[in-house]
């Protein structure tokens, strides 16, 4: 099976929930006191999806969310991006429109864009009516999912979803010339032996 | 969103995000160090930024506006006892100036394209700043009929008070150049020739199998010299009654540049990364390489007597030429085969010039001319042994990645730092933008710098400031050399200078020494690197300032484009462009400066054409502050990471959770990087050539087995 990897960011104001989904999705683990995304560049995990894998690269924003610096960098090339609010902060929903038109300056044209309203186990001090969630999301085509990271809710349904968004791969793609990733090792050589 | 407070305690306090200021950030970040990156401008990478184009409108703009006085404001009541302050430079300290900006192609499409992108386009928040910025700059011109985007008029914001370096900008009064560029030039309307819509859809679109365009050649060139072997393109040459190709096609609008605006990234500086410079093996040995791609440069080009060649530097190019004889070719490869080694006769040229051993080597004008400025890219006075040097950097980065020595970033040179900037974050940085530092509090008994305080009149305690240069007064400073400054011009054209089948060239043109003006370096970037929009060529163009940018580059680009002032010429036209100097950060010195010891400076981009001046900035930083430490090692792989929550975790040894920056106000310690030393090397490959242990190992005296085997492939025929 063919392993196509997708990058996916994460979005969404500080203390939502963002790297608590990603540590439940690769992980399967929940940490009150997460600070996962220190050392950590991405994280992966691969799932199968129809005949292809999908290995997700999940970008965690480093924190750099928290006094609105984050870097044009850090969308590029993503194949999708979660948006996250917490379903117990209105506020945290009301930035969910500034975070659309920065992923739409920013990002990839065509990005997937899945909006997740973390916390769903805190539902009695809910202030953010799922409705009303759905409907902002449906507005501008994008998945909508309810998760809770602590009690591992959604959290797989929520990438699920995403892959089966991603647009087959198509054969073009590797006639947009070759960029590459440095390594050690030289990625073309050009000299042949002789 | 309310704003929160930032920390308030640091080891180290980093203020701008230019290049040096982020690789350093990265380095304090990585061994552990609490790191807080301030920038007082709304975007990253200071003058190493790249722009999306309505962004860059908005730059331009904010450049061209009186700077407003800034009030200082009085935190002397935050004082303590033995404490004093040192005041930052809060003024424009214009390490920009004489921006000029002209487009030489029509406002609006001439008939309508269909487009893709309209509903993006009225989405966009930019395209409204971008207005303003029309607005503003309508003041003195004529119609401002709004049909929504306009092109600006052309605007000559030379500055009143010049610079001691640079000439007075007479030429804005008396230049005849105005009143020429707001016309679209006069050719173009004519031919509906190709039916093709206009925007082509970006990237995705399959290389037409058409045949060559006919080169872009200069009819008025008088004779090639006798040497000269035929012109680089091997087609037979076109009739000169050729409409050459730029007329056959649709002229790409300013409304169309607008609209594919964010399909641009046009960097503040031009250089490329050498493929064994130091910043390729910082980006390797600290893993920071995997947050970005990078493109080959496909090609080098040289401008001789009015006319584009390729200049032939791989091994595979030399056999491939048609412009080189067969003897040429010998000579070529006898020659770099034996300047690999450094020789007796080599030796005996110390201290001359390297056109001189050059010419005693009888190589003939083209080699020569093709070593000199294209390959070792020297002045004619530079001394042998350093023409000989950067010629072997040249061929040791040659074949690493492709036929060039050179890789460009996808998206712009702008990415890197902010690559590093991401790498300090991950390991707990915190950043924000739009921040400034009003002053440093000095402890007057040890003389040192033991906090910062910031523009809200926030005291931020630190162990050691890195600043960027222009925060600090010039009284305060001590610089060998006047400040001397760049010229650069960026210019959006509608075709490559020298075309071929593949549209996705990415080409270094040399432009050696011009009338005792300076040599001049190009980069030409094709939609492929992310940078312009589909049917769009970047060029950048840069060289030390003699006087103003324009002064500088105009008379340049109209010898090899079309413009207003070039009619005539068969060559790209260019549709918009920019002309503006930047201060060159290599006149200042790292030491002597009327600071406290704990108070580090940095500076901006230089002239050369890589990285070397700001990698080994911030590594000496590093290594003053910490030096015992390692700098940059690499960064654990993401699969090597394992979340280990249940146990009291034990922390591979580097990557010090424990204490970097916690960013949410937790102490979790739940990041096992296992062991840390992890080369990063995800591909599995052995018998690697590098020398990741020495970051610097950019001259060119160090070899090892791989550049053997480069030479010797070199050297085969
Ligand atoms: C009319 C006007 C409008 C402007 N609008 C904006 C704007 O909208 N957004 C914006 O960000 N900038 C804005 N600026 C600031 C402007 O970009 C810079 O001040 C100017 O370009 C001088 O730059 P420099 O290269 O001399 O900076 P330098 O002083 O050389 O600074 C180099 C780096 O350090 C940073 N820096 C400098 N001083 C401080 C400080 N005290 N605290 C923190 N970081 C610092 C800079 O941002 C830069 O990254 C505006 C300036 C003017 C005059
Ligand atoms: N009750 C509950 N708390 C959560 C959930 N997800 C995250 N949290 C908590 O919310 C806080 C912030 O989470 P974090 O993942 O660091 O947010 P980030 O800043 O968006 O990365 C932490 O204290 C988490 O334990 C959830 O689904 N339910
Ligand atoms: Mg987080």
């Amino acid at each position: 099976m063919a392993i196509r990897e997708l990058k996916v960011c994460l979005l969404g104001d500080t203390g939502v929930g963002k790297s608590s989904i990603v540590c439940r999705f690769v992980q399967d683990h929940f940490d009150h006191n997460i600070s996962p995304t220190i050392g950590a560049s991405f994280l992966t995990k691969t799932v199968p999806s129809g005949n292809e894998l999908h290995k997700f690269l999940i970008w965690d924003t480093a924190g750099q969310e928290r006094f609105h610096s984050l870097a044009p960098m850090y969308y590029r090339g993503s194949a999708a991006a979660v948006i996250v609010y917490d379903i117990t902060k209105l506020d945290s929903f009301q930035t969910l429109k500034r975070w659309v038109k920065e992923l739409k300056e920013h990002g990839p044209e065509d990005i997937v864009v899945a909006i997740a309203g973390n916390k769903n186990d805190l539902g009695d001090i809910r202030e953010v009516p799922m409705k009303e969630a759905k409907e902002f999301a449906e507005s501008i085509a994008a998945i909508f999912i309810e998760t809770s990271a602590r009690n591992a809710v959604n959290v797989e349904e929520l990438f699920q979803k995403i892959s089966k968004q991603i647009p087959p791969l198509e054969n073009h793609e590797d006639e947009i010339s070759e960029s590459f990733k440095l390594s050690r090792q030289p990625a073309v050589s050009t000299r042949r032996c002789c | 969103m309310a704003t929160e407070e930032l920390p308030s305690e640091f080891d180290v306090v980093i203020l701008g995000t230019g290049l040096a200021e982020s690789v350093a950030a990265a380095a304090f970040s990585r061994v552990g160090q609490k790191v807080l990156h301030l920038d007082r401008r709304s975007y990253y990478a200071a003058n190493w930024a790249s722009f999306t184009f309505n962004a860059l409108l908005t730059w331009i703009q904010q450049q061209q506006e009186e700077p407003q006085p800034q009030e200082v404001q009085d935190w002397s009541s935050l004082l303590e006892e033995g404490e004093e302050l040192i005041y930052l430079s809060q003024s424009n300290s214009a390490s920009i100036r004489n921006v000029q900006v002209f487009c030489f192609t029509s406002e609006e499409d001439e008939e309508e394209a269909p487009d893709t992108t309209e509903e993006e386009d009225s989405a966009d928040p930019q395209v409204e700043t971008e207005e303003e910025a029309e607005e503003a700059s309508h003041k003195e011109g004529e119609e401002p009929e709004p049909p929504q985007p306009l092109p600006p008029p052309a605007q000559n914001q030379s500055e009143p008070e010049p610079p001691q370096t640079l000439p007075p900008p007479s030429q804005s009064q008396s230049e005849p150049e105005p009143p020429q560029t707001l016309l679209p030039p006069a050719q173009s309307q004519s031919e509906p020739e190709p039916p093709q819509t206009l925007p082509p859809p970006a990237q995705s679109e399959p290389e037409p199998p058409q045949t060559l365009p006919p080169p872009a050649q200069n009819q008025s060139e008088p004779e090639s010299p006798q040497t000269l072997p035929p012109p680089a393109q091997n087609q037979s040459e076109p009739p000169q009654t050729l409409p050459p190709p730029a007329q056959s096609k649709k002229k790409i609008s300013y409304a169309h540049l607008v609209r594919e605006g964010r399909r641009f990234n046009i960097d503040l500086v031009s250089k490329l990364m050498f493929s064994r410079g130091s910043l390729v093996d910082l980006l390797i040995k600290s893993n920071v390489s995997r947050y970005a791609e990078f493109k080959n440069v496909t090609r080098i080009l040289t401008y001789r007597q009015g006319r584009v060649e390729q200049v032939p530097c791989s091994r595979s190019d030399v056999f491939a030429s048609r412009q080189l004889s067969v003897v040429e070719k010998r000579k070529l490869m006898r020659f770099l085969t034996s300047c690999a080694e450094e020789t007796e006769e080599q030796r005996a040229y110390n201290g001359r010039p390297y056109l001189e051993f050059l010419s005693d080597q009888k190589l003939g004008d083209n080699l020569q001319h093709f070593l000199l400025h294209s390959i070792a890219m020297v002045t004619e006075a530079t001394p042998t042994e350093q023409g000989l040097a950067a010629t072997r950097h040249f061929l040791r980065c040659l074949g690493r990645y492709g036929n060039t020595p050179f890789l460009f970033p996808v998206y712009g040179l702008g990415e890197i730092p902010q690559c590093f900037c991401r790498m300090c974050a991950v390991f707990g940085g915190i950043y924000c933008l739009r921040h400034s530092v009003s002053c440093l509090l000095l402890d007057t008994h040890s003389n040192r710098c033991k906090a910062v305080i910031d523009s809200r009149g926030q005291r931020i305690s630190c162990s050691h400031v890195v600043l960027e240069e222009g925060f600090v007064g010039a009284e305060r400073k001590r610089s060998s050399t006047p400040p001397r400054f760049l010229s650069r011009a960026v210019l959006i054209t509608d075709g490559s200078i020298l075309p071929t089948d593949s549209e996705q060239q990415v080409s270094l043109v040399t432009v050696p020494p011009a009338a005792g003006g300076p040599a001049v370096k190009m980069v030409e970037l094709s939609p492929s690197t992310m940078t312009c929009s589909a049917g769009t060529y970047l060029v950048h163009l840069t060289c030390p300032s003699v006087g103003s940018a324009h002064q500088d580059l105009s008379p340049l680009v109209t010898s090899m484009f079309r413009t207003p002032e070039s009619p005539d010429h068969d060559g790209p036209s260019v549709l918009w462009c920019l002309f503006f100097n930047m201060a060159d950060g290599s006149g200042v010195e790292a030491e002597g400066h009327d600071l406290p010891e704990n108070v580090h400076l940095s500076s901006g981009p230089d002239a050369e054409l890589g990285h070397e001046h700001a990698v080994r900035q911030a590594e000496s930083i590093f290594q003053k502050i910490l030096p015992e430490e390692e700098f940059c090692p690499p960064a654990p792989n993401p699969e090597d990471i394992i979340y280990d929550g249940d146990t009291g975790d034990t922390e591979g040894d580097t990557v010090n959770t424990g204490d970097t920056g916690d960013t949410d106000g937790d102490t979790g310690d739940t990041v096992n990087t296992g062991d840390t030393v992890n080369t990063g090397d995800t591909d599995g490959d052995t018998g690697d050539t590098v020398n990741t242990g020495d970051t610097m190992n950019t001259d060119g005296d160090k070899t090892s087995p791989g550049e053997e085997e480069e030479r010797q492939a070199v050297s085969e025929e």
